[in-house]
């Protein structure tokens, strides 16, 4: 029982990162009907926008304010450049391709994301940086559950993201903003005919998917510590496979398929091999896109015929 | 007006994301050569001690005049981008001295040409089909991977097995026999997984949990050293996960109670501190033995034992003023940059040998030289010769154990 738990407790963690990062392929997605394969690396930026933020601060060792003063400033800073390079790629890198053919804004997506990549390595160099995260909090800190401890970085985790998923469901279903959202990628003419401003809408999705990001990064670097200028790639490629099994498009499919893949990394560890951790993930995303390829919360796309 | 304002606060939000990188990057290696201007063409770079014009397909350079006429120019292949980029830096940052060094003590204008081969078998065997192509290159250090090593190898074996290159990391045991050229400055995994086995066997060892990283380095390693634990009575577990995993709870949570070491033959030290501190958070106690790749200055968990090539080349008499000289130029190093440098002198010394001579030096005959190597002493703190095969003939791992403090202290 204590082992199950503390695997289930492990598959949560890693399963909010995951859905945080999920949320910004779905509504990107969603929207504009096209993968923004750089999304990895956004996540990626604001790991090290939450560290920038963290040396400024002193370091885990020598903060100059109070620890919880510190994560809210990293996490502040992390959405800041997240969006910021979110907004940044949605003008510069897919907004000139809109009308042009599906491929084009993917393969645009691909060059971001290597430039992203590049970009990076000449700013953060290729050495790996820590957020020394039980310097800031100690391991030891946390709540009982049961025989085991959840170590306070994991509770904050969970609970930040469950908070910011359950203020996006609200936002989306309720605020005017999330409205002119959902009837664009319902229909983006009809949307643009009744008035929505839809150039606009485009850049808040992107606006708030990188700021999801960005979170989901500084997360990471807190939870499992090391954050380098590759990290967004097979976190990128772990989320969208999460979106793909969630129901692509699907707010509440990218947090299920989120959880989901964090369960699944966590069990197959636990139950069968390290060794086929990836392949049962990956091989989940084969599975759902030949039986169910709109996810398990995802709507059949209608094809007039 | 509205779309105005939005564009001025993405403005500002990127000039903040540049503000707060700059001001993360607090342990950035130098990637650029420190005495010489380089310039890079087609992806080569071509650096010399003095100022450097570089054309395509030639050099001028002007700058110290040389005590004889002995040219060269040696390649260096490594990661310098891509995935163990950490590794790759370092490597050429060391080689980038070592010329500096050699060019300033000698008087010489011994030039290199730089290959990043990303980590790469494709990327290797291209490159390496160029340093042949290039008859100015007359031998080279690296590939750093064996995978790496493999790919390049099988290139010059066909082309020219004249060429020699010296790889500075690559430790897979039996490669050295296939390619006629090849060399290397670093002891094999048959004398390092032994070595590891033999200590942890001393140590009490009766249950050890090993994580390969799914490197050829690390699964080659880590069969080794199994095979001789297990010859020793002692139970292996066996895991394997990914480089580019940074959540290892899962893995941490299978560790038996009955585990007395962890054993993790990595390239990535970092994972090594962050499984660490997911041992903690799940109260588990086993010591964990790192292998070479993990003796870094990013794993600095006290109690913890890594195996290395050599001691702390700052306590080996004689390498203290080098590794002065390196971190006045270039902020960090690891275990992967002193064999580059033994790996260069070996080349650099081996020229100069043919030059004295009286000859033109080429690949052969550098070739040649190289196989009469006979350092008494080197940077490693032990002797430079090699086997028929290239391999060192005096190659040994030590041990060391890390303290509270961050310090090493050497144990066997």
């Amino acid at each position: 029982m204590e082992f199950f738990l503390q695997q289930t407790v492990n598959g949560l963690t890693l399963g909010s990162v995951y859905a945080l990062v999920a949320l910004g392929y779905s509504m990107v997605y969603g929207v504009l009907k096209f993968l923004n394969f750089a999304h990895g690396e956004v996540y990626m930026f604001g790991a090290f926008a939450g560290y920038g933020v963290l040396t400024v601060l002193g370091g885990p060792s020598a903060l100059m304010v109070p620890v919880w003063l510190a994560l809210a400033l990293m996490f502040v800073g992390a959405v800041a450049v997240s969006s910021a390079i979110g907004v940044a790629l949605e003008r510069f890198a897919y907004r000139p391709l809109r009308k042009a053919t599906r491929l084009a804004p993917l393969i645009s997506a691909i060059g971001a994301s290597f430039f992203l990549q590049a970009a990076a390595l000449l700013l953060f160099t290729a050495n790996s940086r820590s957020f020394d995260a039980p310097t800031l909090i100690p391991i030891q800190t946390g709540m009982p559950l049961g025989p085991i401890n959840v170590w306070a970085i994991r509770i904050l985790v969970i609970v930040t993201a469950l908070v910011l998923m359950i203020l996006l469901t609200w936002w989306v279903r309720s605020s005017r903003v999330g409205k002119a959202v959902r009837a664009v990628s319902f229909d983006t003419e009809a949307a643009a005919m009744m008035g929505v401003d839809v150039d606009r809408v485009i850049v808040v999705t992107f606006l708030i998917g990188s700021a999801l990001a960005g979170v989901g990064g500084v997360m990471v670097g807190l939870v499992f510590g090391r954050i380098f200028h590759l990290m967004g790639f097979i976190a990128g490629l772990k989320a969208f496979t999460a979106a793909v099994v969630g129901g692509i498009g699907s707010i509440p499919g990218a947090m299920l398929g989120g959880l989901l893949i964090g369960f699944a990394e966590s069990y197959t560890t636990a139950y069968i091999s390290s060794t086929f951790q990836n392949l049962i993930v990956f091989g989940l995303l084969i599975i759902f896109l030949l039986l169910r390829p709109s996810g398990i919360l995802g709507r059949p796309e209608l094809v007039k015929v | 007006m509205r779309r105005r304002s939005i564009w001025k606060l993405v403005a500002t939000m990127l000039a903040l994301a540049l503000v707060v990188a700059a001001c993360g990057d607090d342990t950035g290696g130098e990637t650029t050569s420190p005495v010489g201007d380089t310039t890079t063409i087609a992806g080569d770079t071509t650096t010399t001690a003095g100022d450097t014009d570089t054309t395509e397909g030639g050099t001028t350079t002007t700058g110290a005049q040389p005590v004889d006429v002995c040219e060269a120019t040696v390649g260096f292949m490594g990661p310098i981008t891509g995935e163990v980029a950490f590794i790759g830096e370092v490597q050429l940052n060391w080689f980038n001295y070592t010329l500096d060094t050699w060019n300033e003590e000698t008087g010489y204008d011994f030039q290199m040409v730089e290959a990043d081969n990303q980590f790469d078998t494709a990327q290797s065997a291209t490159l390496a089909q160029q340093f042949l192509d290039n008859e100015a290159v007359l031998a080279a250090v690296g590939p750093a991977g064996s995978d790496q090593v493999d790919a390049a190898g099988a290139v010059y074996e066909a082309g020219d097995p004249n060429f020699t290159f010296i790889s500075p990391s690559s430790t897979r045991a039996g490669i050295t026999a296939q390619y006629t050229g090849m060399f290397r400055t670093v002891p094999t995994d048959d004398d390092q997984g032994p070595t590891t086995a033999d200590f942890l066997v001393a140590q009490g060892a009766t249950t050890v949990f090993m994580v390969d990283d799914q490197s050829s380095y690390s699964t080659g390693l880590a069969d080794t050293t199994q095979e001789n634990l297990e010859a020793a009575d002692v139970t292996v577990i066996r895991e394997s996960v990914s480089q580019d995993v940074t959540d290892f709870s899962a893995l941490v949570g299978t560790i038996p109670d009955d585990a007395n070491f962890v054993y993790l033959p990595w390239q990535v030290a970092a994972n090594g501190t962050i499984f660490a501190n997911q041992m903690a958070e799940q109260g588990k106690e086993a010591v964990i033995f790192g292998s070479d790749g993990m003796d870094s200055d990013d794993f600095l968990v006290a109690g913890s034992y890594i195996a290395a090539f050599a001691p702390d080349i700052a306590f080996v008499e004689g390498s203290e003023s080098i590794l002065e000289g390196y971190l006045e130029q270039y902020e960090n190093t690891n275990t992967f940059g002193p064999p580059v440098y033994a790996a260069a002198r070996v080349i650099f010394e081996a020229i100069e040998r043919v030059c004295q001579t009286g000859q033109t030096p080429d690949r052969a005959s550098v070739q040649a030289e190289v196989r009469n190597t006979d350092q008494a002493d080197s940077i490693l703190g032990s002797p430079i010769s090699f086997t028929e095969d290239g391999d060192l003939a005096e190659g040994r791992f030590f041990i060391f154990q890390i303290q509270e403090d961050g310090t090493k202290t050497l144990v066997e």
